[in-house]
């Protein structure tokens, strides 16, 4: 490795996760005149134009807020809480493939900031860390709504990481690879020149439960039983000040972005235009680079678009009562789950015998 | 580099295991104990078995040591504030036969080649070819022996019937 390859990774990495960073606001503002919307009323429309300046307002107040800690709390793991949650939320990122690769100096870089061969291994792996700094954070608050949400929280995400692990490994069959990268450059080209060869096709029922999975593990309503406000004050970060509470609030957004990075990357193609493959987007645009971008541009939408499914969900649906959520998770996802995954190896055993 | 790498991940694992029995309070051990295998797996990363070190976060620090954490926190656990000397003694004693034992195996066997394995480059397929052929009665057996165990608990801890239909709100 060179110093041009160091400076191409350390460059690709602090774009990548800047931008990651830049969904905070974004969905700050989305999120909230999404819900301005669905409940037909205007919602923040007071500052900058059509109230796009608002997350910079929301943003200033919180870090001017004074940052008090209460007494009754165990200090050290108060004050670790909210960053063990935005460490792995921001760890995650560098496994998300979003392009192919561009052209710099006669030398091809990927889209990625690392391509690990076991990829969703990784992302399953560190994204599940994030529920330690609930449990420490509503544990060290001394408090008892914030140790039943911690507590409703770590239950609910053990349980859903079982589906939506059920359903990444039917992936992992069907595409043959544990590396996301490769799971991409596999849904290139069209089914019988009609769909876009895209992993939803092949794996409906993952998806689905991958997609319902993804609610729970980044504790979003309908399955935001930790935080519930009505029931638990505010849940977990029930002890937390401002910009701790900020801290927890970026982490979920980010770890939406994964999910939705995740869902995009084996289920809907990735980087790939629909029925336009990368050698077509070649010819017309003549350039490498032009194709990269209009690779990024694509995963980015299609993140985009997962986002806002989030959001519409979370205004749409009412939240779980806590056993009706185990319920779901044990009773119905995981033996569909199961069934799935023998599906998936069955049909994969016949495709091979033939 | 790779040796400077291997000694900070060492110590920092060995020192995080000290934590976990060295702590009075519980809970600072259970975050002992997830940083240790947080070192243990960044071994793993540096010997090449990128598919061990993943396995190893996702299954003992996100899930095994979760309902750890999920029980001590349940329990209330008090922190110790007395010593025991004896159970210091027994935990020294024990630490020193396990690793006299040890060394007598190492000195025993010499089949425990110096340096470490080759990595094979398919390293996820050759694991699970393995675990279908040659180890593929032991896998099952051991899967078995954790469904019993399951069962079991289940046996001791639901001691009090629970009428039909009866069943609690």
């Amino acid at each position: 490795m060179d110093w041009m390859d160091l400076i191409v990774t350390a460059v690709k990495t602090i774009v990548i996760y800047l931008g990651m960073v830049q969904v905070v606001p974004i969905m700050l503002i989305v999120e909230r005149r999404g819900a301005a919307l669905i409940q037909d009323r205007p919602g923040p429309n007071r500052v900058g134009p059509f109230g796009l300046f608002q997350p910079i307002a929301d943003v200033i107040k919180m870090m001017m807020k004074e940052v008090a800690v209460p007494k009754q709390v165990n200090k050290a793991l108060y004050i670790l809480g909210p960053f063990l949650v935005l460490f792995p939320a921001s760890l995650v990122i560098a496994a998300l493939p979003f392009g192919d690769f561009f052209t710099l100096f006669d030398k091809n870089y990927i889209l990625q900031v690392a391509n690990i061969d076991v990829g969703i291994l990784y992302i399953l792996a560190i994204g599940s860390l994030g529920i330690y700094g609930i449990l420490f954070g509503g544990w060290a608050s001394n408090n008892k709504f914030s140790l039943i949400g911690a507590m409703r929280s770590s239950s609910q995400i053990i349980s859903y990481e079982i589906p939506l692990g059920l359903a990444a490994c039917s992936a992992v069959l069907w595409y043959g690879t544990f590396s996301l990268r490769e799971m991409v450059t596999g849904q290139e080209g069209t089914i019988l020149s009609v769909l876009p060869n895209w992993g939803i096709f092949y794996q409906p029922l993952g998806f689905l439960l991958f997609f319902v999975a993804a609610f729970a593990e980044t504790n979003r309503l309908p399955f935001d039983l930790p935080e519930s406000e009505a029931e638990l004050v505010a849940g977990f970060h029930t002890e937390y000040g401002p910009m701790d509470f900020g801290t927890f609030f970026m982490a979920e957004y980010m770890n939406m972005a994964t999910m939705s990075g995740l869902m995009v990357s084996i289920y809907f193609g990735g980087w790939h235009l629909p029925w336009i493959s990368d050698a077509t987007l070649l010819q017309w645009l003549g350039s490498r680079n032009l194709v990269a971008l209009i690779q990024v541009l694509t995963a980015v939408t299609k993140i985009a678009f997962f986002m806002l499914v989030f959001v519409w969900v979370r205004w749409t649906i009412p939240r779980f009562r806590f056993d009706q959520l185990m319920r779901l998770a044990w009773k119905n996802l995981i033996p569909l789950g199961l069934i799935n995954l023998v599906i998936t190896a069955l049909v994969l055993y016949f495709k091979g015998a033939a | 580099m790779r040796e400077g790498l291997f000694i900070a991940f060492s110590l920092f694992t060995i020192a995080a295991a000290s934590g976990v029995v060295l702590s009075r309070n519980p809970v600072y051990s259970a975050f002992s104990l997830i940083l240790s295998f947080f070192g243990l797996s960044g071994l793993y990363l540096l010997w090449g078995t990128t598919f061990m070190a993943m396995i190893q976060i996702l299954i003992y620090t996100g899930a095994i040591v979760v309902l750890f954490v999920f029980v001590v926190m349940l329990l209330n656990l008090q922190v110790n504030k007395e010593s025991s000397p004896n159970f210091l003694i027994v935990g020294i004693s024990g630490a020193a036969v396990w690793f006299f034992s040890l060394i007598i195996l190492r000195v025993l066997t010499q089949a425990i080649p110096n340096t470490l394995p080759a990595i094979p480059t398919d390293q996820i397929r050759t694991i699970s070819k393995l675990l279908f052929t040659r180890y593929l009665w032991p896998f099952e057996v051991l899967s078995l022996f954790l469904l019993v165990m399951i069962i079991a608990i289940f046996a001791i801890t639901r001691t009090q019937e629970i009428p039909h239909g009866g069943e609690k709100q």
